[in-house]
């Protein structure tokens, strides 16, 4: 009610002035609402990350680079990278291959359908990790079930487990879900309509999927391989479990140097060595793929 | 709507300071209740107080219950409270200087390795009143053995119903004894290499120090042969119970258990290895004295061999004997019939070797 009374320069002033205050409060209000997720970022991952990096420089003298020094000596540890990178890589695509047309089907099959593809979906994803790898394992045993049902049309006793197959089996059953769940929140925001058009305009089913459905739903494809493959970078129980020797992965060799070798120093170098070349190869894939897509997904 | 808020806010009001006295009644009424028994065991706590013990949890934990804290607490009135934690765990309260267990049950390495970092409290012998520590052989400074368990030569009875591999030079002989054979991986604790050199010929009171190089030698021999280098105990008993394997170093309790459930197997005590759990005092530990209090508990013949009929660990004490049957001590590693044709892992040459090893090992299993 005062200002209304004030002479009108002055009114004009405040009024100005109150909008910058009620400006100023509202850019202060964004900084308190983004506070907590600041402050839980910065202490829950930027502190233990220079941290790491922090361990890995230092030896028994203070700084030391001997924990990278000894991954050069041992090239070894590089064959290790390369063979979790393998493994990442073709359980990403092989994610992908069945995880593409499941999303496909529960977006576009009845609801009934839909429900039970979901509860196989989510009850793999809720059972514990260990559990499913120790299923895993009795299935591929050489009486297991998989092997009698071989012996039995006839292809004889196969070798399923303790190899890359057993890895490559358990890892894809294992990241399947998070897969299927990017693709399908993507495809489902697909205007269907689109697709009409494409019909009405001419084009077949398989070319207005080719043209109109499979680019709109590069940004599921794009996501969900980035979060299967970072996801699979780090695995180490189901490998432990089903894999053979040849199947060493970088997060095998960290565990151990943590719980049993206790020399966290090493183990933070193989740690930011894993995160740079994982890094690396982000930036590559944007540069030749590009994650334009990526962001502008409506997830 | 304005009456309503009206007559509504008062009576909210009302209600309001009502539950608040209420509330206030109730509280009173429980914090009298409540601090009451707080104070009496409060009381009794200063007089006896507790100790603060790390275990692996499990089956382990509850024979420990049973055998020990239970008994300590009755004649001590000191309470145990059991901490099951990793040992990653205990590292970081060591470096965070922020020690919140007193004892630590701990695998030799393990304990051997906070040794060197000083991060143990030294034992002092002179406390130990219930225990002789001149019945337990392994007594150090800062730590002493507290059981044994031993990786031992586990096979199929059906394979092998007529005769079985009696050492490990015949483990390596594929031609007489075939069939898929498991090793332990460095990830379950130890590669067995001490076994290697035993299959070569290295007589078992020369082992140490290993000569690395010729074990990984005599490894390449058996690789070809070799289903799984088992990851851990879990993994070695799987693969033991659904035939993946015919033969293979595991751990007694391991291999026990299965037999204990019919499983077709047997173990050949030959040339087994044993390792030492050990009991320390951690630097910095809240409760010290109720820390060697326990100690001198633990180590006493009687709940040696508690501990030994309920999970199968062999004692440490010699006196644990005498409360141990023959059917029993057939089980256990430190039976005097074991002791004999058995060795003791050297933990400390383990831990001055083992990111030697670490590397070895990694290029072994990539086929180098």
């Amino acid at each position: 009610m005062q200002p209304a009374l004030a002479p009108i320069p002055a009114a004009e002033e405040r009024l100005s002035a109150a909008l910058a205050a009620r400006r100023g409060t509202r850019s202060s209000r964004t900084i308190l609402l983004i506070l907590p997720a600041l402050l839980f970022l910065g202490l829950f991952f930027a502190y233990p990350m220079i941290d790491i990096v922090m361990r890995s420089l230092s030896g028994a003298g203070g700084f030391s680079l001997a924990h990278y020094g000894r991954l050069v000596a041992h090239p070894i540890y590089f064959r290790v990278f390369q063979i979790t990178f393998e493994i990442a890589l073709t359980v990403t695509i092989v994610t992908l291959l069945f995880g593409y047309p499941l999303a496909y089907v529960l977006v576009h099959c009845g609801r009934l359908a839909a429900g039970a593809i979901w509860a196989c979906i989510l009850l793999s994803l809720f059972t514990n990790i260990l559990v499913r790898t120790y299923a895993w394992m009795i299935l591929l045993a050489p009486d297991g079930v998989i092997n009698q049902l071989l012996g039995a049309v006839g292809l004889g006793h196969q070798k399923l487990l303790f190899n890359r197959f057993a890895v490559l089996v358990g890892m894809t059953y294992a990241l399947l879900p998070y897969m299927v769940l990017t693709l399908y929140s993507v495809m489902r925001g697909i205007d269907g309509t689109l697709l009409q058009a494409a019909r009405n305009l001419g084009a077949g089913g398989g070319r207005a999927f080719w043209h109109v459905f499979l680019p709109l739903s590069l940004p599921g494809v794009v996501g969900g391989s980035l979060l299967v493959f970072i996801l699979a970078v780090g695995y180490f129980i189901t490998p432990r479990l089903l894999g053979g020797a040849g199947d060493q992965m970088i997060a095998m060799v960290i565990e151990e140097q943590v719980e049993l070798g206790m020399d966290w120093g090493f183990a933070s170098a193989l740690a930011i060595l894993l995160l740079l070349l994982t890094l690396a190869g982000f930036l590559l894939y944007s540069r030749f793929v590009g994650l334009k897509s990526l962001f502008e997904s409506k997830l | 709507m304005k009456t309503r808020l009206e007559h509504r806010r008062p009576r909210a009001h009302r209600l309001s300071r009502r539950t608040l006295l209420q509330g206030v009644g109730i509280g009173a009424g429980l914090a009298a209740a409540g601090t009451l028994p707080a104070l009496v065991s409060r009381a009794r706590a200063k007089t006896a107080g507790k100790v603060i013990v790390r275990t692996g949890g499990g089956a382990y934990e509850d024979a420990l219950r049973k055998a020990i804290f239970e008994p300590f607490t009755a004649a001590t009135g000191i309470e145990v409270q059991p901490f099951a934690t990793n040992v990653a765990k205990i590292a970081a309260m060591v470096e965070a200087h922020d020690v919140q267990i007193d004892v630590a049950d701990l695998g030799e390495f393990t304990t051997v390795t906070f040794e060197k970092r000083g991060a143990l409290e030294k034992i002092d012998r002179a406390k130990f009143k219930r225990t002789n520590l001149a019945d337990i052989d392994s007594v150090t400074d800062y730590y002493i053995g507290e059981n044994t368990y031993a990786t031992v030569m586990g096979y199929n009875t059906t394979a092998f119903a007529s005769k079985h591999p009696r050492n490990w030079a015949e483990f390596w002989d594929v031609k007489r004894f075939p069939g898929g054979r498991m090793l332990e991986d460095m990830s379950a604790e130890f590669p067995n290499l001490e076994f290697a050199l035993l299959a070569d010929g290295v007589p078992m009171d020369k082992l140490y120090p290993l000569d690395v190089d010729r074990a990984f030698k005599k490894l390449r021999e058996i690789r070809p042969h070799i289903t799984k280098w088992w990851t851990s105990g879990a993994v070695s008993a799987q693969m033991l119970a659904s035939k993946d394997v015919v033969l293979g170093s595991v751990w007694n309790g391991r291999i026990l258990a299965l037999m204990d459930h019919k499983a077709p197997l047997a173990i050949e005590w030959n040339e087994c290895s044993r390792q030492l759990q050990t009991l320390c005092i951690l630097k910095g530990a809240p409760n010290l004295e109720n820390a060697l209090a326990y100690l001198d508990f633990a180590l006493q013949p009687k709940p040696q061999a508690e501990v030994a009929k309920l999970v199968g660990y062999g004692p440490t004490n010699k006196k644990a004997f005498q409360f141990i049957d023959a059917k029993l001590a057939a089980r256990l590693p430190t039976s005097p019939q074991h002791l004999k044709i058995g060795f003791t892992t050297n933990a400390r040459w383990w831990v001055d070797h083992r990111a030697e090893v670490n590397s070895k090992w990694q290029a072994f299993l990539l086929g180098e």
